[in-house]
């Protein structure tokens, strides 16, 4: 399209407009170079500049730290800068998977690495489940006519807004020895208990704190789902004679399956990153009971001495292709979710 | 049999009273339409009887069984919603399957029954889709069959096709009421347009503010609105108004005098009105005629809507509109001053209440 000369503001009209607003003297500043960056660039070159800073942003502190990572699974040594550290090919990637049984950590060479695994994997099993579970049971007692719903809701997603470190205090006060929790269970002739250091206990409690802190983020968006569900259909169903369980089977669960899987595909991609408040929480023991994969990449690449920043690198390598292979199953199920609602 | 009674019904949210003690008997076979304005408690009324809504107070019964404390399902009737509420992610089929499944009835009889329905409402070959890969008029038809396959004693039909657009919300109210012909069962219908419920009604219920203002035929609420609001709801364009002083009255026979200042001499046949009283004086649109006669009245044109087959004009007389629809095409330009004869139209009289007035002019 051309504008004519006769449509363009003039001089005077311009300055006019700028001197109206303190909006508008900004705008009328930055107006004159824009016109002719845009000259210079044409209008895919502007969005690209609009699009720079950000890209900046993004390329210094996740391409080039992702970059760094891969250069140091290749190379070796406690060394962190990379001109000190010796090339080593593919030597960390072995050494992790240098195992006798997987099954077995203990013949493993690296047998931290494969104990933070199956700790991961079984926290990411009990987790996961029992965070849908709790999240989908929440929502649907939300969903009801509640006397206070929106205090209940709020009660619910209270946690979501804590910080790891605060949520890992709060629990450690708890569950400690001389913690509420057997402050409470001694009037009823309980011994008091150091939760936190027997194995099995301190395991669940590291899956209970994290499903305590993370529910509520997962009950909201099922709670979403469920309100999106029209109400009509229930009363189609009332009208059909359909008893509850059917219309839970029949309805509610269908209906809710795409937001259930964006909810369990999140859940999941969360719990193998399990770190922060378990680690305030326990610290991964006693021994190595509640000892996860990050905890393991972390002390590995910064508190162990010799320090070993290479297989730290390369098991973090490991630990994003899995959280890549998730991320690609939550675009894929959330495509055919979207493809399915067209549909509808 | 779908006998359905209404006794006192009386429906209240919180301090809010929506219904205040609705009488009604609808028949076997009988398809009653509520209209009424939003907000009347038409749906609300409706979904009373379905049994979605517990009445507050009153007696609900069908077939002379009370079913006050009968959940929806056992009330032997069955609904289409405004919204069609078809289940998206269950095949046609399994949408009409739905409910006699819950029934627990035998596969052979759903699969009968299913097909029987399909023939009947020509959704044969879309059985196997999802209510989403259907237009608006096929989803409609759909929802009438998950009704349909339950063998219900009564349809309830909430808005069922202000969904459509208006080309085929005229193909399908001819629809329905053929199956109503066809099916012989009692139907409530809820609308808010008229023009549905003169077409469908055996009987319209006329609601307002949660109370029954008139139940009648159409044409009974046509011709003798029993009050102002009922007369100014039913008809399209709506009734005029005047306000009109009675003058000289005396029995059968009335000079009124209207805002313009003239005189209109009215037979008010049985009815004795009185002396100098104030009065609203009711005719329709299309029973106004160009031209004087012993009854004439002469208003002034403010706006002509040409369209086609017939002419309306926005018509002002003494400050007060008043609307005419002519038969056929004719040309005014705004401004201009035109004779209306009242000679042929039917006059409705409503005293300072809104009450009609029963006078046989």
């Amino acid at each position: 399209m051309t504008v004519s000369n006769a449509d363009k503001p003039t001089l005077p009209e311009r300055l006019g407009t700028i001197v109206k607003t303190p909006v508008g003297v900004v705008m009328g500043l930055i107006d004159a170079p824009m016109r002719a960056l845009q000259r210079l660039t044409g209008l895919s070159g502007m969005a690209l500049f609009f699009l720079a800073p950000n890209m900046l942003i993004f390329g210094i502190f996740v391409l080039l730290p992702l970059g760094i990572n891969v250069v140091y699974s290749v190379t070796g040594g406690s060394a962190l800068f990379l001109p000190e550290r010796t090339y080593v090919g593919g030597d960390q990637y072995a050494r992790l998977f240098d195992c006798g049984n997987y099954l077995d950590a203990l013949t493993c060479q690296e047998d931290a690495f494969w104990t933070a695994v199956g700790n991961t994997f079984w926290f990411v099993v009990l987790q996961v489940t029992f965070m849908i579970l709790a999240a989908l049971v929440t929502a649907l007692i939300l969903n009801r006519n509640l006397a206070a719903r929106s205090f209940w809701r709020a009660v619910f997603f209270f946690p979501v807004l804590l910080s790891p470190v605060v949520v890992g205090l709060i629990w450690r006060w708890i569950l400690q020895r001389q913690g509420l929790l057997n402050f409470i269970l001694y009037p009823f002739g309980m011994e008091p208990y150091n939760w936190l250091t027997d194995r099995d206990w301190s395991f669940m409690a590291a899956v209970g704190v994290s499903l305590w802190a993370h529910m509520g983020f997962y009950t909201l968006i099922l709670l979403a789902g469920l309100q999106a569900i029209p109400k009509d259909l229930y009363e189609a169903a009332a009208m059909d004679g359909t008893r509850p369980g059917r219309v839970f089977w029949r309805i509610t669960l269908p209906l809710l399956a795409p937001n259930l899987i964006v909810v369990i595909v999140l859940a999941l991609i969360r719990a193998v990153q399990v770190f922060d408040e378990v680690y305030i929480l326990t610290g991964g023991g006693p021994g190595t009971s509640t000892l996860f994969l990050t905890q393991y990449i972390y002390e590995t690449g910064f508190v162990s001495q010799p320090r070993n920043p290479g297989l730290a690198a390369a098991a973090s390598i490991l630990m994003g292709l899995v959280l890549v292979v998730l991320t690609l199953l939550q675009l894929g199920l959330g495509k055919r979710g979207e493809n399915k609602g067209k549909r509808r | 049999m779908g006998q359905i009674k209404l006794s006192n019904v009386k429906k209240s949210f919180g301090a809010i009273d929506v219904l205040h003690g609705i009488d009604l008997d609808i028949r076997d076979g009988e398809l009653v339409v509520f209209v009424g304005p939003s907000g009347c408690g038409k749906s609300t009324l409706l979904r009373a009887i379905a049994g979605l809504e517990k009445i507050t107070s009153g007696d609900i019964e069908i077939d002379g069984r009370n079913v006050n404390s009968v959940t929806a399902a056992d009330r032997g009737l069955a609904m289409v919603f405004q919204s069609y509420a078809l289940y998206p992610h269950m095949s046609v089929r399994q949408n009409l399957a739905f409910g006699l499944e819950n029934a627990r009835m035998p596969k052979a009889e759903i699969d009968k029954r299913i097909m029987e329905a399909a023939r009947m409402l020509e959704i044969e070959p879309y059985l196997k889709r999802r209510p989403g890969q259907l237009s608006g008029g096929q989803r409609q038809r759909v929802a009438i069959g998950r009704a349909i396959v339950r063998s219900p004693v009564g349809f309830l039909l909430d808005e069922p096709l202000s969904n459509l657009d208006a080309e085929l919300r005229v193909s399908t109210r001819a629809e329905l009421a053929a199956l109503h012909a066809r099916l012989k069962a009692t139907m409530i219908y809820v609308t808010h347009d008229q023009v549905e419920a003169m077409t469908l009604a055996d009987r319209i219920v006329v609601l307002r503010s949660g109370r029954i203002e008139q139940v009648g035929t159409p044409l009974e609420l046509y011709n003798t609105p029993g009050n102002r609001f009922v007369a100014g709801f039913i008809g399209a364009p709506h009734m005029n108004f005047l306000q009109a002083a009675v003058e000289n009255a005396r029995p059968g026979h009335a000079v009124l005098s209207l805002p313009d200042g003239s005189r209109l001499e009215v037979d008010a046949g049985r009815q004795v009105l009185q002396q100098g009283a104030a009065l609203t004086l009711g005719v329709r649109p299309q029973h106004l005629t160009l031209g004087k006669g012993n009854r004439s009245l002469r208003a002034t044109v403010r706006m002509i809507e040409a369209l086609g087959s017939e002419t309306v004009l926005h018509t002002e007389l003494g400050g007060q509109k008043l609307l005419v629809v002519l038969p056929g095409q004719h040309r005014f330009s705004p401004g201009s001053e035109i004779d209306l004869s009242l000679d042929a139209a039917p006059l409705h009289f409503f005293d300072e209440k809104g009450l009609r007035l029963e006078t046989s002019v």
